[in-house]
């Protein structure tokens, strides 16, 4: 118990005294003599004792003997004296106080008030116990609750753990070349429309053309079938480049407008077939 | 001229303890705590390197009412000392008013035998034996409390104990020893 606490119980001690205080009837003066008569007679009480001490002395003085020191000695008188200390607790009466009802109080003052002594010192005693446990208590209580942050960051650690490690896994790897796939499709498509539009706007159909020159321009012979569209045309090489990688070539037939047969073999869209000049394929852009 | 435990009056409310030691290095101490822990009595603590006590003041003397032996056990004197001691005390010692004190006995590199013997001789003489820290605060603390506790008894001054009675309950035995079970 340091310093500080004892002070603590001190001043609590003081209030609780004060406020029991009122109910406690004044303290007797204390130190008040006894009564001469009271007096009297435990002096008297002490010289009997004091007689009888002395005269239990001389007898033991006439008693005594040189005594011998060996263990058997020491055995039998050992035996003696406490056949002899237990027969007078045996023969013993308990002794009364005297009867003068003065000294009982007096006595009975003493008692209560070792008493009283007594019980503060266990209550201030117990206080102490109480708030030190309380002081414990507090403490457990901050550990738990740290013990509890710890847990939270350690459980969100795991499962930060666990993500990665699912991302690395077959699993991750397995989505993540999934969405690379549908990334790349989807650059694809966006190619494929642009080239879409962009050979619609600028390569029309050749028979509308052709049905406009038409008007102006009879003599132009009326083609025998349906043209195809650059689109269409180009198309048809890419499908046959991709179908049979081995024999790329597609026979001009017809419906190719030559224009735009041309117009791709000048660019270097295709390349004629160096023995057969009716096929042509898409060039080699890989 | 040996020690006697009842050839003198007591004095009202005092308590006369002996510490006797060779060495004279534990006693000092030992007497400053008993003194410091007694409030209610008189405590009176003489110290003595070994009996018989010097005649001269003999008279003037009062009633030893308990007998300490201090044993170092890392000296064979101390052990040699005490036993020589224990002759020019009276038997009526023996009933309660001699205790023996030891120290040193958790050093593992001291003779077992030393030990052994002394426990012997505190069984033979029916004594309790105390085994003591001399080293610490604390453990010349917990030695003058535990004399104190039996000179209080040894004294008269627990109303319902005797001497006799506490040292029946706490006297030393070697119960392990078979010449002692003989004896027993």
């Amino acid at each position: 118990m340091d310093a500080g606490e004892l002070l603590e119980n001190a001043k609590a001690l003081a209030k609780q005294t004060s406020e029991y205080q009122g109910h406690l009837p004044p303290d007797a003066p204390a130190g008040r003599e006894l009564p001469e008569a009271a007096r009297a007679e435990l002096l008297d009480e002490c010289e009997d004792q004091f007689s009888q001490l002395q005269q239990l002395q001389n007898e033991i003085a006439l008693a005594e003997t040189e005594s011998v020191q060996n263990p058997a000695f020491q055995t039998v008188s050992r035996a003696n004296a406490l056949t002899a200390e237990l027969k007078e607790w045996q023969e013993l009466q308990p002794k009364l106080l005297s009867s003068n009802p003065e000294v009982l109080l007096a006595v009975g003052k003493e008692e209560l008030s070792r008493l009283n002594k007594q019980l503060e010192m266990v209550l201030s005693c117990s206080q102490a116990k109480r708030d030190k446990l309380k002081d414990v208590l507090k403490s457990e209580q901050e550990w738990l609750e740290e013990k509890k942050e710890v847990l939270k960051a350690a459980t969100e650690r795991v499962t930060a753990l666990q993500d990665e490690s699912d991302r690395l896994s077959e699993k991750g790897v397995l989505q993540d070349m999934k969405k690379k796939i549908q990334r790349v499709k989807d650059y694809h498509d966006n190619l494929l429309e642009t080239l879409s539009d962009l050979l619609e706007e600028h390569f029309p159909l050749p028979h509308q053309e052709g049905n406009a020159k038409k008007k102006r321009k009879d003599l132009l012979p009326e083609p025998s079938v349906d043209l195809i569209s650059l689109h269409d045309i180009l198309e048809l090489l890419m499908n046959k480049l991709l179908e049979s990688p081995h024999e790329p070539y597609v026979e001009i037939n017809g419906t190719f407008w030559p224009p735009y047969t041309e117009m791709l073999l000048r660019y270097g869209i295709a390349s004629r077939h160096p023995e057969d000049c009716f096929k042509i394929r898409l060039e080699a852009f890989y | 001229m040996s020690l006697k435990p009842f050839n003198k009056l007591p004095e009202l409310n005092t308590a006369n303890v002996l510490l006797v030691e060779n060495e004279e290095r534990f006693q000092k101490k030992l007497a400053d705590a008993i003194v410091l822990l007694e409030n209610n009595v008189n405590v009176i603590v003489r110290l003595a390197r070994s009996l018989p006590l010097p005649l001269e003041n003999a008279e003037s003397r009062p009633r030893i009412d308990l007998v300490v032996f201090i044993v170092h056990l890392n000296s064979e004197q101390s052990l040699l000392s005490a036993e020589t001691s224990l002759k020019h005390l009276d038997s009526g010692y023996f009933l309660g008013k001699v205790c023996f004190l030891v120290t040193g006995a958790r050093c593992g590199t001291l003779p077992y035998e030393r030990l052994t013997s002394l426990k012997k001789m505190a069984a033979t003489l029916n004594s309790p034996l105390l085994m003591t820290e001399d080293k610490t605060a604390e453990g010349v603390n917990t030695a003058a409390q535990r004399v104190l506790a039996v000179l209080r008894v040894a004294a008269g001054l627990v109303p319902m104990a005797t001497g006799l009675y506490l040292s029946s309950l706490t006297r030393c035995t070697v119960p392990n020893d078979p010449d002692w079970q003989n004896q027993d």
